[in-house]
């Protein structure tokens, strides 16, 4: 049984806000994003994220948009789309456009609610000023968004060697 | 038939002008309040930093905020208390030569006559020191009248900025997040996205020009006060203040320079040409140094937009409009530049 149930009604009034804040920071530290973060310091920046909500069949973004940060899905699911071709089926803790943290950087592919969908979006305005007030975190930070896309490069450069074997 | 959705342009057009509109109306409607909104939001550019910096050694920032709130209440005592007499004291000592002053352009205009005349031209000087006369006059009559009523709107400033200010480190963030959080899904990211530009921009100008205002304000009146100009501190004060307009400021802060210094008991031609020599000494400092440090590319206007801005701005605002304008105009750019650029994409696709 969910023991946030047994909460006195005067109690959810306040806890509500926390509540929601901390399940958000437990999805967020389960990513690569912040790896060796302390989740006191990602409560933090959490507390100042864009939660919003999407109907199935909702875009997210579309090719060549200006993206402006990272999203997490809290609940629902996303395809990720190069035109009608599904790229990737994403679900509740996944997440997303983290390319556009670091650069100015058009969309590479369409991201649709293939569900109702409660997203956060983690913001660049929202990402420099935590790393100007915790730079030590910020460069933690930095370093892991520099491995995922390492990651991602690596995986893109294997799959045109696959193809030119092919 | 074409849409709207189709034509970019116009979309974007109709979206700026539509949040200038209501940029006006806000301004409108918050007149009376609206030279304390400024110059908090000016010091909250200016303090943020020293907030983070305090919130970076574990404070938090209702206490940092405290912290930040009684820091300006000294500022604005020590301000109260010592500059304001202090400048105060300069004015009326200002005041009190302006008779002389007078004098002098008196005997000058008729020297200037007599050597016109002697070249067959003719010269009424009355038609010029006459009606300048009676303004100094009234001014100088209404001076003290003037200097009480701006200390009044300074005390009413003196309480309501610090205030204003708290509010704005304190709960800021906050506010501007809910009122991003209204835009539509569709325009989440893009309004982001200008706010940041916009915000960034703004907040390197207006950290930038505040302490170039002081720090052109502190060097003239170092040079005036070594040259031995009377009231240094009130005409550096004026200098610094008129520093905030570009490129017509550092021609209009010669001007009360060159008036104390026509001014003085015997006519001292070096004495003006120090007056003039302090300003450049000083503007030179400004753009070798100052400005690339503090300003560089913080607005990259064409100069004659900011000229003409700033005339038209200072036609329908006075001073307090030729400040703003600038900061006023490069908003406008980013806003223009980044709606036209993210609604051109959704044509695109």
């Amino acid at each position: 049984m969910d023991k946030s149930n047994n909460h006195p009604l005067w109690m959810n009034i306040f806890r509500h806000k926390d509540d929601a804040i901390t399940a958000v920071c437990r999805l967020w530290s389960a990513t690569p994003l912040f790896k060796k973060i302390p989740n006191s310091y990602i409560h933090r920046l959490v507390k100042n994220m864009h939660p919003r909500f999407y109907k199935q069949g909702d875009m997210i973004f579309t090719t060549g948009d200006i993206g402006a940060g990272a999203v997490l899905i809290k609940s629902g699911e996303i395809d990720i789309k190069a035109g009608e071709k599904v790229l990737a089926k994403l679900r509740t803790g996944d997440f997303f456009g983290e390319v556009a943290l670091v650069v100015d950087e058009p969309r590479t592919a369409d991201a649709v609610a293939s569900t109702d969908c409660e997203l956060i979006f983690f913001l660049r305005p929202d990402l420099e000023e935590w790393v100007h007030n915790t730079p030590r975190q910020g460069a933690q930070l930095m370093a892991n968004i520099s491995r995922i896309l390492a990651g991602r490069l690596r995986h893109a450069n294997d799959m045109l060697a696959e193809k030119k074997e092919q | 038939m074409i849409k709207i959705s189709e034509m970019p342009l116009l979309r974007s057009l109709i979206i700026f002008f539509a949040i200038m509109s209501l940029a006006g109306l806000s301004a409108y409607l918050l007149a009376p309040l609206l030279i304390p909104i400024i110059l908090s939001f000016a010091l909250y550019a200016l303090f943020d930093p020293v907030s983070n910096y305090l919130q970076r050694k574990g404070l938090t920032e209702g206490i940092s905020a405290i912290l930040v709130l009684l820091l300006l209440v000294v500022i604005c005592i020590l301000g109260v208390s010592i500059v304001f007499p202090m400048l105060a004291e300069q004015l009326i000592l200002l005041q009190a030569k302006i008779p002389k002053l007078w004098e002098f352009l008196t005997s000058f205009s008729l020297q200037v006559k007599d050597i016109l005349e002697g070249y067959g031209l003719k010269f009424d000087p009355n038609a010029i020191t006459k009606p300048l006369m009676s303004t100094s006059s009234d001014w100088g009559k209404d001076a003290v009248i003037r200097l009480s009523n701006l200390l009044i709107d300074m005390t009413a400033a003196v309480i309501l900025v610090p205030l204003f200010t708290f509010f704005l480190i304190r709960d800021y963030k906050q506010l501007r997040n809910k009122a991003l959080d209204l835009l539509p899904n569709k325009s989440f990211e893009l309004g982001w996205l200008i706010y940041y530009r916009v915000a960034k921009k703004l907040e390197i100008y207006i950290r930038g020009i505040i302490m170039q205002s002081g720090i052109m304000a502190i060097v003239t009146s170092i040079g005036f006060y070594i040259f031995g100009l009377d009231s240094p501190v009130l005409l550096g004060t004026i200098a610094g203040l008129l520093n905030l307009i570009p490129y017509v400021g550092p021609l209009l802060a010669m001007v009360p320079p060159i008036i104390i210094a026509l001014g003085a008991p015997v006519f001292d031609p070096v004495l003006i040409g120090a007056a003039i020599g302090v300003i450049i000494a000083a503007q030179l400092i400004d753009n070798i140094i100052v400005v690339p440090a503090l300003i560089a590319n913080a607005v990259n206007l064409h100069p004659i937009t900011v000229i003409v801005g700033i005339i038209i701005f200072g036609n329908f605002f006075g001073f307090i409009g030729m400040i703003i304008a600038i900061p006023a105009l490069a908003t406008s750019n980013i806003i223009l530049t980044g709606l036209r650029n993210g609604l051109k994409k959704d044509v695109l696709t």
